[in-house]
Parts: structure tokens; sequence; C-alpha cells
């Protein structure tokens, strides 16, 4: 070993080259992930207690910045209006991933003709960009696009509906762009729980006279509870700081007339402010709003990160 | 068993037309894009969006790559994207091996810290990010946007590398171990060999994420020659908002490859994503 021959050479110890490879080792991903990931995440602590524009010096105001946010009616009815419209964002995405999800799931466990080909084609749009899945469907759903176009030929409606210019549907036309784009991911979870499902569970079952859906009922369902609350808890986390296809489509003042308007997006605003030319902007406070979010959804991160450490 | 899983044909019947719903409910907006993609003008999209082209102009292709600079977003794309792969294989593969095999003192609060860059999404801490990426005379320059581009991915890679680790035998190491091996050889010959299942999966999500992600150039770049296909996409719709042909054409340009990608290795990636967004 050319090493060990160094080692004499130099008259240091095995175990000295060995602690200076290791930490030779470790530094450069210890240093890039500290740099910029762990370092900000810890300087919110420090920024959430200043007042500054981003720019010029920092001004110490203690709580101040949570106070506003939580008190001053201009910035609590955003974070108010933010946070309801973030939980029905939720909602509508989980409901369509265990619903549709399960059926899907359930339906590609059986022997069906081709499976392994609809499995493939239902995760296709999974791995493409946010930004490509965003236009692609904005313009689809559009008042003179592919899906209103069909809607009117046959009949359905009689003119096209604005999906994304109304406020009363565009936030749920969001969220069913969200779920269009991952329901592979769903669906893959949710089969892969019904496959692990003991098969001599199953024919117990089956000799003890239950017919199919009872056996699906009482067995496949009860086993099911750790793959769905794994989904609720990956899609709350990434909600309530994603907002990708808002920012995308409708920019960061999340129209029409903030109904789209979510965390990461009121986060993106008070940060950089809503256009470009804007003057109100306001690191501190965006580092409180950042600290909130993380508080709210510490409790499903924290439930993931247990079951990661289980695993390991 | 059989009785559960397998289908009459009527039952098959009525899944197989199930099915064919959601492929239609998936592929159809990819169709839309497809063929109203190779329309000659808006016109034709706009009358007909399912009628098919005529004449097929495949030129709106060309059109996108040439005028519209997306030959250099998808530069910048590739650059930022293989860069982070590199980086991020490297950076994590030798962290993963220090913290499974080689623990001391502080290990398990490197570990945890990692954990920490797991659970809490670096979206959240964008005002601290920028501050620092500033300070450091990063802004607006592509090595800016890949160091925070691979930063983010390394908890989530540490972390798919150690648990591989911890599932691996360590009687090679040991071995080289007796014979005087130090660590860079072990790392080198040994570990790096041992781990490459699972350093393929995290470059596929590292590339994935990379050559998708959105949200990092938007804060910290600004000039165009510096745009990723993402921005340049938002970029592109700024500006032929009304030509959809164009857009169209502009969107498969971002998809091409993934699609492509997806489909040679379809089973990787539906393993590696699913692992990768399983642990996000």
């Amino acid at each position: 070993m050319p090493d060990a021959k160094q080692a004499s050479r130099f008259r240091l110890s095995y175990r000295m080259i060995e602690k200076i490879q290791r930490t030779l080792l470790l530094t450069p991903g210890v240093l890039l992930y500290s740099v910029f990931n762990f370092i900000p995440l810890l300087m919110l602590f420090y920024l959430s207690l200043v007042s500054w524009p981003g720019i010029g010096p920092k001004e110490f105001v203690g709580l101040e910045n949570f106070a506003k946010v939580l008190t001053q009616p201009y910035y609590r009815d955003q974070m108010i209006n933010a946070l309801l419209q973030n939980v029905i964002f939720f909602v509508v995405i989980i409901g369509c991933f265990l619903i549709i999800g399960t059926g899907l799931a359930l339906l590609l466990s059986f022997r069906t003709h081709g499976r392994k080909i609809y499995q493939t084609l239902f995760f296709l749009p999974y791995p493409m960009a946010g930004a490509a899945v965003a236009y692609l469907l904005d313009l689809f759903v559009h008042p003179r696009g592919p899906l209103n176009a069909a809607l009117t030929q046959w009949g359905l409606v009689d003119a096209p509906i604005p999906f994304l210019g109304s406020e009363d549907t565009s936030l749920i036309t969001m969220a069913l762009f969200y779920s269009w784009h991952r329901m592979g991911f769903a669906i893959i979870l949710i089969l892969s729980g019904i496959l692990a499902v003991r098969t001599d569970l199953l024919e117990a079952s089956m000799l003890d006279g239950a017919n199919r859906w009872q056996s699906i009922r009482h067995i496949v369902f009860p086993v099911l509870g750790p793959a769905f609350i794994l989904i609720t808890v990956i899609v709350m986390v990434d909600v309530f700081n994603n907002a990708d296809y808002i920012l995308l489509i409708m920019g960061p003042e999340a129209g029409p007339l903030r109904s789209t308007d979510i965390m990461g997006t009121f986060l993106f605003r008070t940060a950089f402010g809503g256009s470009a030319d804007t003057t109100d902007t306001n690191f501190g406070l965006a580092a409180a709003i950042g600290l909130l979010t993380a508080l709210m959804i510490l409790p499903a991160a924290v439930f993931l990160a247990l079951r990661n450490l289980r695993k390991t | 068993m059989d009785k559960i899983f397998k289908l009459s044909k009527r039952e098959q019947l009525l899944v197989q037309f199930i099915m064919l719903a959601w492929v239609a409910v998936v592929l159809i907006p990819f169709g839309a894009a497809l063929i109203n993609a190779l329309k000659p003008n808006v016109g034709q999209v706009f009358r007909d969006p399912f009628g098919l082209p005529d004449p097929w102009t495949w030129s709106n292709f060309a059109k996108a790559w040439v005028n519209a600079n997306f030959a250099q977003y998808f530069a910048n794309s590739t650059i930022i994207a293989v860069s982070c792969v590199v980086l991020v294989t490297f950076c994590a593969s030798t962290t993963a091996f220090v913290l499974a095999r080689m623990p001391f003192k502080g290990s398990t609060f490197i570990f945890i810290c990692f954990l920490f860059g797991v659970i809490i999404p670096i979206r959240l801490a964008l005002a601290p990010l920028f501050d620092i990426v500033r300070s450091l005379g990063l802004l607006d320059s592509l090595l800016g946007v890949i160091l925070v581009q691979s930063a983010s991915m390394m908890p989530v890679s540490v972390f798919i590398l150690v648990s591989f680790m911890k599932n691996i035998s360590s009687e090679l190491e040991e071995a080289a171990k007796m014979d005087g091996a130090l660590p860079f050889t072990i790392y080198w010959r040994i570990i790096f060999p041992l781990m490459r299942p699972a350093i393929a999966t995290i470059a596929l999500l590292t590339f994935v994420q990379a050559w998708n992600e959105y949200f990092l150039p938007l804060i910290f770049l600004q000039s165009e020659a510096n745009y990723p296909l993402t921005l340049g996409l938002q970029r592109f719709n700024q500006q032929f908002a009304i030509q959809w042909h164009m857009m169209f054409a502009g969107i498969l340009i971002m998809m091409g490859p993934t699609i492509l990608a997806f489909m040679l290795a379809s089973k990787q990636f539906i393993a590696g994503l699913t692992q990768g967004g399983v642990k996000e």
C-alpha cells in the first residue's frame, strides 16, 4: 500500500493519517450543505428579529415582525387568506390522491392486462418540469383552449368556462393541476402498499369464505394506513412551501384578486415584492413568515424524519 | 388468492375501460400540445384544437430553438444539471461514507444537522439564503445557482446513501483496513463501487430535480444569458403568450429530454423518484 509507506516516511501514525483523510472526506459535503442550506435555516431565527428591506443596515426590532403578521390587519388578513386557501389547496389534492389514487392502484393490483404499461403511463407526468406542466395545462384549460373547445362542441357547456380567470374556480383548478402532475407518485406508493399485503392472510380470508370486497376491505385497506399517512404528510410539507404553479401562471400577486394566494406566494411577495419594480420588500418579515410556516409543517416533518430514521 | 386478483372477462373489460379513461386524462394534454405545436398559425389552434395540422409545420421547433433563445436556455439547464449531479454525487457519497462507516465524536450531530435539512424546506429560508449568496458575490451567476441547488439536494442524498450503506456488509472494508488501507483508498476502491446502485439513484434524482427547478433560479438569476429552460419558458410565455403553437413547441422542447429519458429507463425513474419523494 503506497499510503502505508508514505506514513512511515513522515512518521505519522496510521491513526493520524486516517483522521486527516476522514476530515478531508467530510469537508466538501459539510461545507456545501452548511453554507447554502443549514446556515440560512439557522439565520431565519436572527433575521426574523430585524427590520431589513434586504439592503442597507439591519435594525433589531425584537418580535415586532411576528406581531405585524399576527395582528396588523394588512398583513394578518393576507396571512389568514393565504393559510385558508393553502388548506383548501391541500385538501383538494389529498382528496384526489386518496380517492383516484387508491382506486387506480387497486385496479392495477388485479391481473389487469397491460398493467405494467398502464403503470408507466400513469407515472409519465411526474418527472416533467413544473414549469412545462403549468403552462401546458394553463393553455389546455384556457377559455379558447382544447378542453373548453371539446366541452362546447359536445354541448356540455354553453359558454367556455374561465377555469383560471374566475375567483371561484382558479384555486381548485391549480390544485387539480398539482394532482394531475403527481398522481403517478401516489399510485405507486399505494400500489406498493397493496402488493406488500401478506398473501397468507388473503388466502386465509378466502378459506373463511370472504368475498373479494370483504377481503379488500378488511385485509388490504387496514394495511394501507401507513401509505395514506405518508402521502398526506409528504404533500403537506410540499404544498406549504412550494407555490411554483401559482408563481408561474399567476405571478406573485396570486390573482385573480389573490384567490390563489398560498403561503409560498405570500412569502415570496413579502421578501421580493409583488412586481419587478416594487420597493416594498421586507426580508425580516419574510423570515418571520418562513419561520411560522416551518412551525406549521414541523409536526408533519418530524413525523417523516422519525419514520426515515427508523428505517435506517 | 386467484379469486381476489383474477378478473372475469366482464370485469377485465370494465377495468380496461377505466384504465384507458385515465390514460386519456394523462395523455390528451400531451397529445394536444404535440398536434398544436405543428400548426402553422394560432388561428388553426383556436378553430380546431384537436384537428390535424395543415400543413405540418415542423419549423416551429427550429424557430423556438433559434429565435427564442432556447438553445441558450437548454445549454444553461444542461450545465446546471450536470454540475449538480457531479457535485452532489461526490459530496454526498464522501459525507455518507464517513458518517456511516467512520463514526467519531460529533458525527451523530452532523447527521442530525442533515436531517434538519430534510425536514425544513430551504424555500422557507429564501431571505437569509439570498443574503448569503449575495454577500459571496454569487448573485446572477450559474455557479451560485449550482451551489444552491446542489446544497438543497444534499440532505436527501446523504440520507439515501447512509441508509443504503447500513445495509451492506463491512467485511471488505475490515479486510482492507487489516492490510493498512486508508480512508481515501477504502472510499475509492471499495465503498464507491459498492454504492453504485444508490449513487445512480441520487444522480437521477439530482438531475431531474436540477433540470426542473424553477424557484431557486428565479431568485438568483437576473440576466437572460444565464436563464435555464424553466425561466426561459416563462420569458417565452411573456413574449409569445398569444402564439400558442409556439408556446406548445417551447413546452415540448423543455419536456423532450425528460420524456426520452423516461422511456429509456422508466423502471429506474419510477423507483428512484418515488424513493426521493418519500425521503423529502
